[in-house]
């Protein structure tokens, strides 16, 4: 029997109706089964505006073509395509898509049944929050209104788990592969042809049948490495070939050049090696294979894949473009020598730094204090400010007579989603958003803006981009952390190092928020749960790398 | 070993993943043994979780070793 091309794609954008399928089997299939799973209006009763999916993606996948592998011997059908998205899916649009083509109706039906049912039953997908359809009236659902939202200080995991569920992938874009490094792939490439798409020579010598038990050989033709000669070989006849020469026809072996002795067009050989020393056809890859699936981060290995495979446009995340604000009257430029009163900007080189290597158009700029000129500055670049897929404001974001940070981000039209959060440092921490659009208020201390940075922003941008957000790791002390019992939780700076296969956190002195050089020595964050008084060296905490 | 954590048990725990030091083989309900001694608020998912072991359900005849990757499948809902 014929072995059903199977085509499992998890997906964070929406899904494009039409498939490929049906036109690679015309005139072979005489069935087009096609079922979609469409989010309702309704869960639980409640009215809701979209619903969230997780996947365990790469085994849902293996789960999706097992299931599909098992049917098709009950069922025999030519192809099978699953497409599921993951992320927030409003009401109206497609969660999964499935289509089975057969030869005949009845199999095409079963199949797309009994895979739905075990679909349901054993795949590592999972439904998660239903986003209510109006959150800020709803009365008898537990879940906040705005104005209770604004009360509410949520904790680093509340903080964390709003800003996922508010931010989600951008659109793809299609892009040179050399504009590519760095971003994420946002599709599944596949291998359009075997690799290699014949046998290989891996030798220099001669190439003869694979179960040719002759000792003599004539030498019928010299082929070399990029020659396509295929011929028929018989018993006897041999070819000469070259390291990466294609083999003239299937089933062929190649006798090292070492091995043989020549005579004019004759070789005679020895008893033969084990090794054939043939790359064979589809050996790397087969035709069809995923070679790279959609969230891969697009470095120089990923690179040379796609162009081997001959993708030079692939779908990737967008170059982000970040708008980055400070404020403050007391900040100079690192070249002016401060006066009384006046420091240096260390939050912008900051800001800059972090975003080193990461793909995006960072544009900065400095407000004025006063909050009217500050409105008027804003409103000079309002172009700029509405293309922004990030905005960043440094300083102003606590509650002082000038922090206006949270009105100028309403001005913007950004809803807030939070003010505060318990966490030290870096409470007085604003997140709003405005359709797909974000921004950040980050208090203005460098160490706020190093834990923000990593507790938090690199999150969302993660979010934006398709990629796995950062995730807390567990390490040991290597010596004790003595914390002023403190009742918000705290990121505290530490150095991470690998000592005896062990992740080990040695936490950092930092007497303020504005400690610099323990800044520029820490390469991690180690989680202090609230009210803590003192953890003992060896103690297992949670750490976040801020390595990279 | 590492082990991952999604949807309803990912949220009690607080976090995506977990790494427990074992040594030799276990058994799936020592594996949670040691799943519950680290993080006691997951033991009321024992029962209707599923583990997974490198990105496959594991039988009742499955053994895990420090090297493997495990997930804690709870009750799906793709689809």
């Amino acid at each position: 029997m014929l072995e059903m091309k199977i085509e499992i794609q998890i997906t964070p954008h929406s899904i494009e109706p039409g498939f490929g399928l049906a036109v690679e089997f015309s005139g072979v299939a005489g069935a087009v089964a096609e079922f979609s799973g469409v989010v309702r209006d309704q869960e639980n009763g409640e009215s809701i505006a979209a619903i969230e999916y997780e996947a365990f993606s790469p085994m849902a996948e293996n789960e999706m073509r097992r299931i599909l592998s098992s049917l098709a011997e009950i069922h025999p059908c030519l192809a099978a395509k699953v497409v599921h998205r993951v992320g927030i899916i409003p009401v109206g649009a497609t969660a999964i898509q499935v289509v089975i083509l057969a030869r005949h109706r009845d199999p095409a039906f079963a199949m797309l049944a009994e895979f739905m049912n075990l679909l349901k039953k054993d795949v590592p997908i999972w439904k998660r929050l239903a986003l209510p359809l109006h959150p800020s009236v709803a009365t008898a659902s537990p879940l906040v209104t705005s104005a209770q939202r604004q009360e509410h200080v949520p904790s680093l995991s509340e903080a964390i788990a709003e800003i996922c569920s508010h931010v989600n992938p951008l659109d793809a874009v299609t892009t040179s592969w050399e504009q590519s490094a760095g971003r994420m792939l946002m599709e599944t490439v596949c291998a359009p042809e075997d690799l290699p798409a014949n046998d290989r020579s891996t030798r220099d010598g001669y190439g003869i049948l694979l179960n040719d038990a002759s000792t003599k050989f004539r030498v019928v033709d010299t082929l070399h490495a990029a020659d396509w000669k295929p011929r028929e070989l018989k018993s006897g006849e041999a070819v000469r070939v070259a390291t990466g020469s294609t083999l003239p026809c299937e089933n062929m072996r190649v006798i090292m050049q070492e091995d043989v002795q020549r005579e004019g067009d004759q070789i005679k050989t020895g008893p033969l090696e084990e090794a054939t020393n043939v790359r064979r056809r589809g050996e790397d890859i087969s035709a069809g294979q995923p070679v790279l699936t959609a969230g891969t981060l697009l470095s120089a290995g990923e690179l040379a894949l796609l162009a081997t495979v001959g993708c030079t446009r692939p779908k990737v995340s967008p170059r982000l473009r970040i708008l980055h604000f400070t404020t403050g009257d007391e900040v100079v430029p690192p070249d002016q020598k401060p006066m009384p009163g006046q420091i240096r900007d260390s939050n912008s080189i900051l800001i800059r730094g972090f975003l080193h290597n990461f793909p995006c158009d960072l544009w900065q700029q400095k407000l004025p204090e006063d909050f009217g000129l500050a409105k008027l500055a804003v409103g000079k670049i309002q172009a700029r400010i509405q293309n922004a897929d990030v905005v960043l404001v440094s300083g102003g974001a606590s509650v002082g007579d000038k922090d206006f940070t949270r009105e100028l981000l309403e001005v913007l039209g950004f809803q807030i989603i939070f003010r505060r959060v318990k966490l030290r440092p870096g409470a007085p921490l604003i997140f709003g958003t405005i359709g797909s659009r974000i921004a950040f208020g980050i208090p203005g201390n460098p160490l706020s803006h190093f834990v923000i940075w990593h507790g938090f922003v690199k999150i969302a941008l993660a979010r934006l981009t398709g990629a796995i957000p950062p995730t807390f790791s567990i390490g040991w002390l290597a010596t004790a952390l003595n914390n002023a019992e403190c009742p918000r939780e705290t990121l505290w700076p530490a150095r991470c190092q690998i000592s005896g296969g062990k992740l080990e956190l040695t936490p950092l002195r930092w007497n303020s928020a504005g400690d610099l050089t323990c800044l520029a020595t820490a390469n991690a964050l180690v989680r202090v749960p609230a009210g803590t008084a003192d953890l003992p060296a060896g103690a297992n905490i949670e750490f976040l790398s801020t390595a990279v | 070993m590492h082990i991952l954590l999604f949807a309803q048990v990912k949220d009690a725990a607080g976090v995506a993943e977990l790494d427990v030091r074992i040594s030799g083989e276990l058994t799936s309900s020592e594996v949670w043994n040691h799943i519950i001694t680290a993080r006691p608020e997951l033991a009321r998912f024992q029962k209707t979780t599923r583990l997974a072991r490198n990105g496959e359900y594991a039988d009742s005849q499955a053994r895990f070793t420090d090297a493997d990757e495990v997930a804690l499948i709870p009750p799906v809902s793709g689809g």
